[in-house]
């Protein structure tokens, strides 16, 4: 089964009088249960690839099917729909809503979904036990350590048993050792059935996954699997 | 469905929590929404108790009684079509009893000023007013000690008086007036009962029925003269109910004792309570509306306030936004929580505001009118709060909606 799908995208910003064209005709396919990184330098596109991808952007031509679903052309909300369903974010920041507890934090994307408080109260106690935080489940993210808070974030990304984890530079802001931790999380889910695309420019956070993508220029450049 | 209750109680919380962690900003921002309130519960409150003031003055010419009179109490138009109208006589009263057989009571009076004297106390150009002992059929007031007159103080000329309460504050304070003897004008009268007080609606320029003095109306006609009188008829009907009809029944009654053709002008007027309500109502409630008016302005500054300190809120949360936004939040769940931190603001100034208006509603009723906060200005002040916050948190909140998640997100 095909994951997802992405055929000759393009996306150009215009920025004041100049166009910036950002992916120039990508095409790639994600099975399910590959463990997918995309690499390359600044500038290469990547983070453009990660919008399109997590349906926070639509490409400017080209078609993004989403398990066969083409979301390519949809609106906001609709966009919003299949990111709630479909897709778990694990950001470089955490992107934790501070003032809410971890249950909460986690709980968010099923409220958004319309799910019974009892439905998510047990779903989102799951997730955090699968990332091992359970015993601070009632805690503030300015209560946890960098690393904790991560995990939090990936408990929040798996709750909704999404076809896709997104992790955009997972281990950018913690020190190499809770990193390590955290890629660990990440190979677990893969091990379990998850469907995990990496964006980073770390080569050791890279050697984690299975597959490789370079992005240069906004095309891509290698296409390899290495496990 | 049950996506839009989830999402409207997780807006709730978060407005709570995010109103409880700017605490300072919250108090501030409430307090535009606290003066605002206030100052229309205030004027609304007032509005209430003038007419509530009104009312009561007015309560003794009786809602189911028609007075005939030979000019309009409130004339509207020109003067000048009443001035030649022939004055009303006791006999046109006489004609109107025998013919109008279904009054429950046909009540004559007419009026003088006079000075009256108690021993050194004397108040200058008091109302005497000649009646008779049916005065208290037709009017809702009563002696609230003593009597009224009786036929036979009518019958007998007797120069007998029942006085207003004002007249027995002022002339005899703490002495019991029964029995004493006033002079009004050059005649001496005996003090026979004192009525219950009335109030005044001085205000509005009308009658005082405190301030006067109620005689037979016999000795009344004896000792001032009867030439060229001019009478009121006060004429009570068979029911309320039968106002509308019952008053066509006194106008055809009236011109035919006055003979008058059909083509002919009334050349009398009849009046009643409601004549002085829809004057009242003309006159004050354009008075109300401006006051309304002006007070909103006061309100609207707090909106003002409120619709600012959303915006500061929406930017300082941008990326709160952005995340909520990234995991799946719609426009309309974005929507929902800002407008209900808006109205939350609101709702707590507004909750406020007319907590503090109970404190204003005392103070009005302790020094100016017989003011009452009503259950309906409660209402009304809390929906228009929280209106308020909706109105005020409407663009701020379409802004942080319509934000785009990777900008949101972005943002630091």
């Amino acid at each position: 089964m095909k994951a997802l799908e992405i055929q000759n995208i393009t996306k150009t910003y215009q920025m004041a009088s100049v166009e910036v064209h950002a992916l120039r005709g990508v095409s790639l396919e994600i099975k399910d249960n590959e463990y997918i990184a995309i690499m390359g330098p600044s500038g290469s596109g990547k983070s453009t690839m990660m919008n399109v991808i997590g349906c926070l952007d639509t490409p400017t031509s080209g078609n993004y099917l989403l398990e066969g679903e083409d979301v390519s052309h949809m609106g906001d909300d609709q966009l919003a729909e299949i990111r709630n369903r479909k897709i778990g974010f694990v950001f470089q920041t955490f992107n934790l809503i501070p003032r809410s507890n971890v249950l909460h934090n986690v709980e968010l994307p099923l409220i958004y979904g319309g799910m019974s408080a009892s439905k998510r109260r047990e779903l989102a106690e799951a997730a955090i036990e699968r990332v091992g935080l359970s015993d601070r489940a009632d805690h503030k993210p300015n209560e946890l350590s960098g690393g904790q808070r991560q995990r939090v974030a990936i408990a929040r990304a798996l709750v909704n048993n999404p076809s896709i984890i997104l992790a955009d530079e997972p281990t950018g802001n913690l020190d190499s050792a809770t990193g390590e931790e955290i890629m660990q999380i990440l190979n677990e889910l893969h091990n379990a059935g998850n469907t995990i695309i990496l964006v980073t420019h770390e080569n050791e956070i890279a050697d984690h996954a299975h597959r490789i993508v370079r992005l240069r220029d906004g095309m891509i450049e290698s296409d390899e699997v290495t496990k | 469905m049950r996506r839009l209750v989830y999402e409207t109680s997780e807006a709730m919380k978060i407005a709570l929590s995010a109103i409880w962690a700017n605490k300072a900003r919250g108090v501030l921002t409430t307090l535009g929404i606290v003066i605002g309130i206030v100052a229309v519960v205030a004027t609304m409150t007032a509005a209430n108790g003038l007419e509530n003031s009104f009312k009561e003055s007015i309560s003794a010419v009786g809602s189911d009684v028609v007075y005939v009179s030979r000019m309009p109490w409130i004339i509207m138009d020109d003067f000048f079509k009443y001035r030649n109208r022939q004055p009303l006589t006791l006999k046109d009263a006489k004609k109107l009893e025998t013919r109008l057989a279904s009054a429950r009571a046909i009540n004559p009076t007419t009026s003088t000023r006079r000075d009256i004297r108690y021993r050194s106390a004397k108040m200058e150009g008091v109302r005497a007013v000649g009646t008779t002992d049916k005065h208290i059929m037709v009017t809702t007031a009563l002696p609230e000690y003593g009597r009224f007159l009786n036929s036979i103080d009518v019958q007998y000329k007797r120069n007998v008086c029942v006085i207003g309460k004002e007249i027995q504050e002022k002339l005899f304070k703490d002495i019991n007036p029964l029995n004493k003897k006033i002079r009004i004008g050059r005649y001496n009268y005996r003090v026979v009962g004192v009525m219950e007080k009335q109030g005044s609606a001085g205000f509005f320029n009308g009658p005082n029925f405190d301030r006067q003095v109620f005689v037979p109306i016999t000795s009344f006609m004896k000792n001032y003269g009867s030439r060229n009188r001019d009478f009121d008829i006060a004429v009570k009907a068979p029911s309320q109910e039968a106002m509308v009809d019952f008053e066509y029944a006194v106008i055809g009654e009236m011109r035919n004792i006055r003979k008058l053709r059909p083509t002919e002008d009334d050349n009398f007027s009849v009046n009643q309570m409601t004549t002085l309500m829809n004057a009242y109502d003309n006159v004050m409630g354009n008075m109300v509306l401006i006051g309304l008016l002006i007070t909103s302005v006061s309100l609207f500054i707090g909106g003002i306030g409120v619709m600012n300190i959303m915006f500061v809120s929406v930017t300082e949360r941008t990326r709160e936004i952005g995340i909520r936004k990234a995991i799946g939040a719609k426009k309309r769940a974005i929507l929902i929580q800002f407008l209900f931190e808006a109205s939350v603001v609101c709702l707590i100034g507004g909750t406020l505001g007319v907590l503090a208006s109970i404190g204003v509603t005392e103070l009005i009723n302790a020094f100016f009118l017989p003011a009452s906060l009503s259950p309906g200005i409660v209402v009304v002040a809390l929906v228009v709060s929280a209106a308020t916050g909706i109105i005020a948190g409407f663009i701020p909140a379409v802004k942080a909606a319509r934000l785009n998640p990777i900008e949101a997100l972005r943002y630091e």
